[in-house]
């Protein structure tokens, strides 16, 4: 695999990313499902999981970028299977509504194994890594610019969404209501 | 508020990797691994209000 292959893949990673992320704002915002502390901390898994890529992308592709990745979701599939093992006890009906059969934590456990079984793939294909001492930025074009930015995006919107939800103090467990705008 | 934190932290992490240097990128990338993995386990101890 080239090196400017694998970097197109790695901006495709980071669409992905943004699309799950923005799944999980789409169901905050129109269900009104907001998320719970554990939810919370696998989005910012989710969110942790595209800095790889986005090094990949402005650096060129490393064994490192994606080792880092690697950590992250192995740390996210943790959470993610606590929060299964929480609510497998029979007549727990689990946490939030359920999308196409399985509950949020449970898709963010396939999410993150995914993740697992596709940066392994990626680290197969030795080629990429040619000339990868460099450390000068690389040009990255619109289609990366674009996946980045949303990225980015929509992290900087969770930052004010958990603001709001959870306040200046300790996020509630069964969160109901965005704290700041309480009167 | 830690979680609004961490997703701050997580922000500039991303400007650091887009705009500043690979080596500060991968440091403040992997502290913000540890925050959130010790959020994990300081709240992996907490009394749970199961819902049956």
């Amino acid at each position: 695999m080239e090196r400017s292959l694998a970097v197109t893949l790695n901006a495709l990673g980071l669409f992905g990313i943004a699309l799950v992320l923005a799944a999980a704002f789409a169901a905050q915002l129109w269900l009104g499902e907001l998320p719970c502390p554990l939810c919370l901390l696998q989005r910012i898994q989710f969110a942790l999981l595209a800095i790889g890529p986005i090094l990949n992308v402005r650096f060129g592709p490393r064994p490192s970028h994606y080792a880092l990745s690697l950590l992250v979701a192995v740390a996210g599939a943790a959470f993610a299977m606590r929060q299964i093992l929480l609510h497998i006890a029979p007549g727990d009906a689990g946490y939030g509504s359920a999308l196409l059969g399985f509950h949020y934590y449970t898709w963010a456990f396939i999410g993150f194994a995914a993740a697992i079984v596709l940066i392994a793939g990626m680290l197969l294909f030795d080629r990429q890594f040619k000339g990868a001492s460099e450390t000068l930025p690389m040009r990255a074009d619109i289609f990366a610019h674009i996946a980045v930015w949303s990225v980015i995006a929509l992290i900087a919107l969770n930052v004010l969404s958990t603001l709001l939800e959870c306040g200046l103090s300790a996020c509630p467990d069964n969160p109901v209501v965005y704290r700041l705008l309480e009167r | 508020m830690e979680f609004t934190a961490l997703f701050l932290a997580v922000t500039i992490v991303m400007l650091v990797a887009w705009w500043g240097s690979r080596a500060a990128a991968m440091v403040v990338a992997a502290a913000a691994l540890i925050a959130s993995v010790a959020t994990y386990l300081h709240h992996a101890t907490d009394a749970l209000n199961l819902s049956f």
